[in-house]
């Protein structure tokens, strides 16, 4: 049943007036109060100019970028098989997979991330396991730095990941598979030409999201990296909680905002075009 | 209404006046204690509101009928809360440095010292006073090592020794930025500068020994938690690290010591916020917890140092040795210069990210 104009915004109304009160607003004062201590917007400009200048910015800005699209070709490539799995497995196997993608979400990323530590620390499981076994004269480096960082933000939004992909694939159309087959397609042409064209957008959309949320990330590569895997949050969160500069970390959010919003913006171009095409 | 809630069959009516009963009960409870009156508390959370709580609110309740409300805030918290003009908190229990950048805007009340009844101001030592905050407790960075790397006496015995990567190898660590101040000083030390020397701070000079040393840190930790994991991990084998910390891992039966030598000194302080709707039960909360015979209490269970000097008295003598800001500690190490940080930190900030990148 199409809706009218009228209902769609009634509709909308609790989220967009949820995301009034307690994203734009806040976001919105924070960002006007602090660049009005600036004064002008002379003296505004100068600060940007000033905060883009010392390299830093620019420096966490590809660290944060490079950080994430690993992170995001890491869950791909991990997270479509499980999600084929998770569409061919029926009963006990199913809740089984999804309990175990789902189920860390019960805990802290905090925890989480110690729980880490334990794993991949030198003196941890996998250390001893590969120094026990022979494999390595001494232990690996696998935390405090950048592969550290990799290993957990991979871990923490790898169920984004899984979770979109299912949603595509449980709707590709299994008949056309069949019927590929039927035609005499071997399995790897089924799934090059049919399979994956068809879960794309899934896979474009899985990524965005993944991409957007690693952006913002701060514990995860402050506890499991090195000194210089810094991400733009940890920045910003430097100005506001130690230099107590709010003017320069408005600026830099500002930055981070334009940033994931472009990406956002394609996000929804790939999104609406997928629907386009099933239109 | 027999059987109503067991068959769950509770009536829009009743819901909804239940429902009613359970939003509006914060505020008929808030009333009820206000009564009484109460101080809202901006603490470091965890085990210290615990310790806290045993031997200064509840004693403090008990004897003025005040309750104390413990709360989590962060730094930025308190300034958004005085920036947007709805102080919350009455007291605020934090390092000494948070407390200046809040004096400086103008948002503490002065310490209304000539109305203290439990302490006497002139029993405080003189650094850890001023107009509108007191120190509470004092902590201390101090160097610690592995002693199954190290055992014996041969271990790093000062930070030029810590400097020393040949004379004694291993991954070490350090505190980052984030941690409040990265460890400058411990890099004068290094070089030779005196204690008494060290302020103002040769930034330059100091990241030149960071830059000398980096290759041998492993991590450079930003919060107590981290510092801790790293040492028992056994990840380094010497780094800097909270005093309190330390013990805790030692007690659990980390194998690690420390020394005193080069330790620095860190205060953390009371400060009331002067929009404080509580005001007047602030001011005797900051006395009563400062008198000698409760601080002795608390810095001995928080693995802390007093500010009271009067509260050495009640410290035995072998806690007395481990104690920070104690003789030892004192004669040994040096205070850490918070409004030097204050005025710099923005500075030092900016220095430190362009070399982490560098």
């Amino acid at each position: 049943m199409p809706l009218g104009p009228l209902a769609k915004w009634l509709l909308l109304a609790p989220a967009v007036a949820l995301l009034l009160v307690l994203f734009l607003t806040p976001v919105g004062w924070f960002i006007s109060a602090s660049l009005m201590e600036l004064g002008s917007w002379q003296d505004i400009w100068d600060e940007v100019a000033a905060v883009m200048g010392t390299g830093v910015i620019v420096r966490s800005i590809i660290n944060t970028n490079g950080i994430s699209l690993a992170v995001t070709l890491l869950t791909l490539v991990i997270g479509y098989p499980v999600a084929y799995a998770m569409t061919r497995a029926r009963g006990l196997t199913f809740t089984l997979i999804l309990v175990c993608v789902v189920l860390p979400y019960f805990t802290s990323t905090i925890v989480r991330t110690y729980a880490w530590m334990v794993i991949l620390g030198r003196n941890g499981i996998i250390n001893q396991l590969l120094l026990g076994m022979g494999l390595v004269d001494e232990p690996l480096q696998l935390m405090y730095n950048r592969l550290g960082v990799l290993i957990g933000m991979t871990y923490v939004l790898l169920p984004y990941m899984v979770l979109t992909l299912f949603a595509t694939m449980k709707s590709v159309d299994g008949r056309l598979l069949q019927a590929a087959a039927g035609m005499g397609a071997r399995p790897m042409t089924i799934f090059t030409r049919v399979f994956f064209p068809l879960t794309f957008h899934g896979v474009m959309a899985g990524s965005l999201i993944v991409y957007i949320l690693a952006m913002g990330f701060f514990i995860t590569p402050a506890l499991m990296g090195g000194p210089d895997d810094l991400m733009m949050a940890m920045l910003i969160e430097r100005e506001v909680e130690l230099s107590h500069n709010w003017p320069v970390a408005a600026i830099m959010t500002i930055i981070l905002l334009v940033i994931t919003l472009s990406l956002y913006a394609v996000y929804t171009r790939f999104s609406d075009s997928s629907e386009e095409r099933l239109a | 209404m027999k059987g109503t809630i067991g068959q769950s069959k509770v009536s829009r009516r009743n819901f909804l006046v239940g429902a009613g009963t359970l939003l509006a009960a914060p505020y008929v409870l808030k009333g009820k204690a206000l009564a009484a009156g109460q101080v809202v508390v901006r603490t470091p959370g965890g085990a210290y509101d615990d310790i806290m709580r045993k031997f200064v609110y509840d004693p403090f309740t008990a004897e003025t009928g005040i309750q104390v409300v413990p709360v989590a805030a962060t730094v930025s918290k308190l300034l958004a809360m005085f920036k947007a003009n709805n102080v919350e908190i009455d007291l605020i229990d934090t390092g000494e440095g948070p407390l200046i950048t809040l004096s400086r805007m103008g948002a503490l009340a002065p310490i209304e010292y000539d109305k203290w009844t439990w302490s006497r101001p002139e029993d405080v030592a003189p650094e850890y006073r001023r107009p509108d905050t007191v120190a509470n407790f004092v902590y201390s960075s101090v160097l610690a090592f592995n002693t199954e790397t190290f055992p014996g006496d041969n271990h790093p015995k000062n930070w030029v020794d810590f400097w020393d990567a040949e004379k004694f190898p291993g991954p070490r660590m350090l505190t980052d930025m984030a941690a409040g101040s990265p460890s400058l000083e411990f890099a004068l030390l290094a070089a030779g500068v005196k204690k008494e020397d060290l302020y103002p701070i040769d930034i330059d000079r100091a990241f030149k020994m960071l830059t000398e040393l980096r290759p041998h840190i492993r991590k450079f930790w930003d919060s107590g938690a981290v510092s801790a994991q790293l040492l028992s991990d056994k990840e380094v084998v010497m780094g800097c690290i909270w005093n309190g910390r330390l013990q805790t891992i030692i007690e659990k039966g980390a194998p690690l010591n420390y020394v005193w030598d080069g330790n620095m000194i860190q205060v953390q302080a009371l400060g009331i916020f002067k929009d404080s709707p509580n005001r007047a039960a602030a001011q005797r909360l900051v006395d009563f917890m400062t008198q000698p015979d409760v601080q002795a209490k608390y810095v001995a269970a928080l693995r802390y140092g007093p500010t009271n000097l009067k509260a050495f008295d009640h410290i035995s003598a072998d806690l007395l040795e481990m104690m920070p800001g104690g003789p030892k500690s004192r004669e040994l190490g040096f205070v850490q210069n918070t409004e030097w940080w204050e005025d710099n930190r923005d500075k030092v900030n900016r220095v430190w990210s362009r070399w982490i990148l560098g």
